[in-house]
């Protein structure tokens, strides 16, 4: 039974694809929906943004957030043709029950070149804690240490009577 | 041999007021951790896109937080740690530590 949805999907997209061109690679991820059927109704960036895990040593990526309506058994094909495409990192393929009025409005200018670089070092560690503090954590993890060897030992005592 | 005396607080008299048992010896939920019964506003769904409002119901080290922290009711706390959840999949939010 062919029965018609509406799906929001996130694309998470890598920025080195971002950066040869937005326009072209945003049509070929619409482009990509449409071939399993979906019909677009809103195709958009999202955002730009720090990823709050890097995946695949990027640490940043770009957003583009698509509201389609498809049919709910060529969805299948669908998310096998996202999982091998390159230029994405991940998706989430959700249903949707309403769009929001806010996936009309046009996109906002996008300077690829203004993605800030992916290779940017990393804010300087925090200096190391006091020499007392480390001793006496130190200390307590030993301590523990011991309790567990003595529970272990009890245990084995109980197991041997 | 050591014996070990079970204190629970018996010799109090508890009563809804001092939040104790109440309904039968029940106690409630909320308020324990000072949260009051939190309602879905329409201006701040429980959405995986909408990370600000979701980061105040994740603790410090990134564990979701229970129905008696948060105040939701069952239906929205399964909302809540499904938007979480969702969030974590697609990098918005981390799935261990601070955002």
């Amino acid at each position: 039974m062919q029965r018609t949805r509406t799906y929001e999907c996130m694309c998470l997209l890598d920025n080195r694809e971002v950066r040869k061109g937005w326009q072209p690679l945003k049509e070929a991820m619409l482009g990509l929906f449409q071939k399993h059927g979906a019909k677009i109704l809103s195709g958009k960036r999202w955002d730009e943004r720090r990823l709050a895990y890097s995946i695949k040593g990027q640490p940043r990526g770009t957003y583009l957030l698509i509201y389609f309506t498809a049919d709910t058994q060529g969805l299948t094909a669908l998310r096998r043709d996202l999982q091998f495409n390159e230029s994405l990192l991940r998706y989430l393929l959700v249903d949707c029950d309403e769009v929001p009025q806010t996936a009309y409005e046009p996109e906002g200018d996008f300077d690829v070149n203004a993605i800030p670089a992916d290779d940017a070092p990393s804010p300087a560690p925090e200096a190391a804690p006091e020499v007392e503090v480390s001793s006496t954590r130190g200390a307590g993890k030993e301590a523990a240490d011991a309790d567990d060897t003595t529970e272990t030992t009890e245990s084995t005592t109980e197991a041997g009577s | 041999m050591t014996s070990t005396t079970s204190s629970t607080g018996g010799a109090r008299d508890s009563g809804p007021r001092d939040g104790g048992p109440r309904d039968g010896g029940r106690r409630s939920k909320f308020g324990r951790f000072g949260a009051r019964r939190r309602e879905v506003l329409p201006e701040e769904p429980l959405d995986y896109k909408n990370i600000a409002y979701l980061a105040k119901f994740v603790s410090a080290n990134g564990r979701i937080q229970s129905r008696k922290r948060t105040g939701f009711s069952g239906q929205n706390q399964r909302k809540l740690a499904n938007a979480i959840k969702r969030a974590r999949l697609v990098a918005l939010m981390p799935f261990v530590g601070r955002m």
